[in-house]
């Protein structure tokens, strides 16, 4: 292992240590406040909450992040060999490596163009169907 | 140095702990975090920086806020208490147990072909950068697969795609 | 090695009072409670600053100097301020969620390129390690709104996820580019090999900046940029604390320094962005056309250290001044168009200027548009 890595693992433990170091701070300097229940209430504009607050919500967000994994694994699977590109360029295996990244490129295109002819990729799919200009 | 090393291996196992065995799936979901987080700790000292960083951007960045929107989704699974669950744990177990075994003699086989006996090899193993290398492989002996995982991935995208169509 | 401490070695007599892991500790501490949480800090007041002077206000001006210490008596304020937990909110996730916003954006700090000499740690796989680090900020912005127990809040929460999460894709793809150019994912690399000089003998292995080293280069520069706005959640991508709908989003039931903890990371987060925009594509600490090591005349490492940290500095607030410029320019997007953006827009163009620097090099034989005009081809 690399030492700068004891760098990396300091910058987390003293960031870590802000957060309840500054909460602590805060906690000395203010003065002591009266807990009542309706204080204690989440804020709805000043209305009194109506229902749970864990509200059903569109799919799209979990569609959204599924689509992101995939790429996600792709990209982590084309930075090794992007890092190879400059020397295969010097050492003339260049066309190989370019194959390969194209290749890459080429078929998360095809993904992102089926999702995009489907018409997964609009957010409020109805209506961008069935509008009238179209 | 192995303090580091020990700190992280401790956060793995018992965050894993808590993913087991905490009642409340949400919980569980956020502790999973931290256990992806000491494994990608544990990559750092076998010496594959590389390979932690894209465990912190897939699991930590993608495959937990993909567990953390289908908990929130669907509110039923918020609302279970996996307690209720203590007693259908023996199938689980003995599968675990037979996992872990198998999964020690394949590392220990593993292990044994690797240039590591010596401490200075560790030393040497570890302390090279992993990047470049991994690049050499994914077009030397690895192109193939690395091909194969490209069309699997592709293939995984429209499949979730259409699955997720609410028709 | 740890550069700060091979920067400390430079100044003689200081190194070895302490063991490199102490270093480590020193260099930490320095760069986040004298960069880091300073400038979110400051940053509040210098937004305000610039938002009166584009609407023809006058802006903060009474606590000190031109309202310089606005934002020390922001933070007192903020410490002063009444601390509750909304009472069907979850204790333990509303207390987790600024930490990992915190974690994530201060530690992204360890590896930005302050000088040649000035680095946390110049990791081997610095990029990744930047956007490895800052994916924290999103399951700690999804719990914390979770934790509220506000709808206003949950939905916030999610918007931010989602699009932070779309938006990490065109980002990577848009430093694609760079490792392609530069061969490599250490940042210090990638900035050295940019200091092209006019009078230098370093012109045929160095480029120019990376953003003017091909047409694709250049135009990969605004898709991280949009990218990095996007992911700090600034506007015209602020649907998830969009005033107007949500009250303020994910933070709503944050009050006093817990809000504070998340505004000094959003404002952390904008800065290891510009300084990535910096780092990757305008030079980073490099003078232009000038490389200050080799004037034929040596000069004191701390004297260039203390130069090269102003030059990345200048280069690193000009693009945080652009962030906060757009922010009184622009509308709000809406969350079909923020999406929309992400998947048709900038990820077809990433991928059209990832094949196009590919090309370029393959038939330019790595050659930058600066060398091939300066006859080095």
């Amino acid at each position: 292992m690399e030492t700068g890595y004891i760098t990396a693992f300091w910058f987390i433990i003293i960031s870590a240590l802000t957060v309840p170091l500054m909460l602590g701070v805060g906690y000395l300097l203010r003065p002591k406040s009266k807990v009542t229940r309706r204080k204690m209430t989440s804020y709805e504009c000043g209305e009194e909450p109506v229902g749970s607050a864990w509200v059903k919500f569109n799919i799209r967000f979990y569609m959204v992040a599924i689509v992101f994994i995939i790429f996600d694994v792709e990209m982590a699977a084309i930075f090794p060999v992007a890092t190879v590109f400059k020397e295969s360029i010097a050492n003339g295996t260049v066309a190989l490596v370019f194959s390969e990244i194209f290749l890459f490129v080429a078929l998360l295109l095809i993904g992102l163009i089926y999702c995009w002819v489907r018409g997964d990729l609009e957010w409020v799919k109805g209506v961008t169907k069935f509008a009238p200009n179209k | 140095m192995n303090k580091v090393l020990l700190l992280a291996e401790i956060l793995t196992v018992a965050s894993a702990l808590v993913v087991g065995f905490h009642p409340n799936i949400l919980y569980a979901s956020v502790f999973l975090l931290f256990t992806f987080c000491g494994v990608a700790v544990m990559f750092l000292y076998a010496g594959a920086d590389f390979l932690a960083g894209a465990q912190i951007i897939i699991y930590v960045g993608g495959v937990t806020i993909l567990i953390l929107f289908a908990i929130m989704l669907t509110q039923w699974l918020y609302k279970i208490k996996l307690a209720d669950l203590r007693n259908k744990m023996i199938l689980p177990a003995i599968l675990s147990v037979a996992v872990a075994v198998f999964l020690y003699r394949a590392l220990h086989q593993m292990v044994a072909t690797l240039p590591l006996q010596t401490p200075e090899a560790l030393e040497k193993f570890t302390s090279t950068p992993k990047t470049a290398l991994m690049g050499h492989a994914l077009l030397g002996s690895y192109l193939l697969p690395f091909e194969a995982i490209t069309i699997l991935l592709l293939g995984a995208m429209v499949g979730a795609v259409w699955l997720a169509r609410p028709e | 090695m740890v550069q700060s401490a091979q920067f400390a070695h430079s100044l003689e007599g200081w190194f070895g009072l302490l063991p490199l892991w102490g270093w480590a500790a020193v260099s930490a501490f320095i760069v986040i409670y004298f960069l880091a949480l300073p400038f979110g800090g400051l940053a509040t007041y210098i937004e305000r600053k610039i938002a009166a002077d584009m609407q023809d206000r006058i802006g903060p001006n009474r606590v000190g100097p031109i309202g310089l210490f606005q934002f020390a008596a922001d933070a007192v304020k903020m410490l002063a301020k009444e601390d509750f937990i909304p009472k069907g909110g979850d204790r333990f996730l509303f207390n987790l969620a600024p930490l990992f916003v915190v974690v994530g954006s201060c530690t992204a700090f360890a590896v930005l390129p302050l000088s040649k000499y000035l680095i946390g740690a110049d990791l081997n796989i610095g990029v990744v390690f930047i956007l490895a680090v800052t994916t924290l900020i999103a399951p700690g912005l999804l719990l914390g709104s979770w934790a509220s127990e506000n709808k206003w809040s949950l939905l916030g929460g999610l918007r931010a996820a989602s699009q932070i999460v779309s938006y990490e894709i065109p980002v990577a793809l848009s430093i694609l580019p760079i490792v392609l150019i530069s061969g490599s994912l250490q940042i210090g690399s990638i900035v050295e090999q940019q200091g092209w000089t006019v009078f230098g003998e370093n012109q045929a292995s160095y480029h120019f900046w990376n953003a003017f080293h091909n047409p694709f280069t250049f135009f990969s520069m605004f898709l991280l940029f949009i990218g990095g706005l996007a992911e700090t959640n600034r506007i015209p991508f602020d649907l998830p604390e969009a005033e107007s709908e949500l009250v303020s989003g994910f933070n709503t039931e944050f009050s006093g320094m817990r809000f504070g903890l998340y505004a000094l990371g959003e404002f952390c987060d904008v800065f290891v962005m510009s300084a990535m925009v910096t780092a990757l594509y305008l030079g980073g600490w490099h003078i232009p056309f000038l490389d200050i090591e080799k004037l034929g005349f040596a000069l004191p490492t701390a004297l260039v250290a203390f130069v090269q940290f102003h030059m990345f500095m200048i280069k690193t607030l000009l693009v945080v001044f652009v962030v906060m410029w757009l922010r009184w320019t622009l509308p709000r997007l809406r969350v079909d168009q923020l999406m929309g953006m992400c998947w048709k827009g900038l990820l077809p163009l990433a991928f059209f200027n990832i094949l196009g620097t590919a090309l370029w090099m393959w038939v330019f034989k790595g050659q930058s548009l600066m060398q091939l005009l300066a006859g080095h081809g």
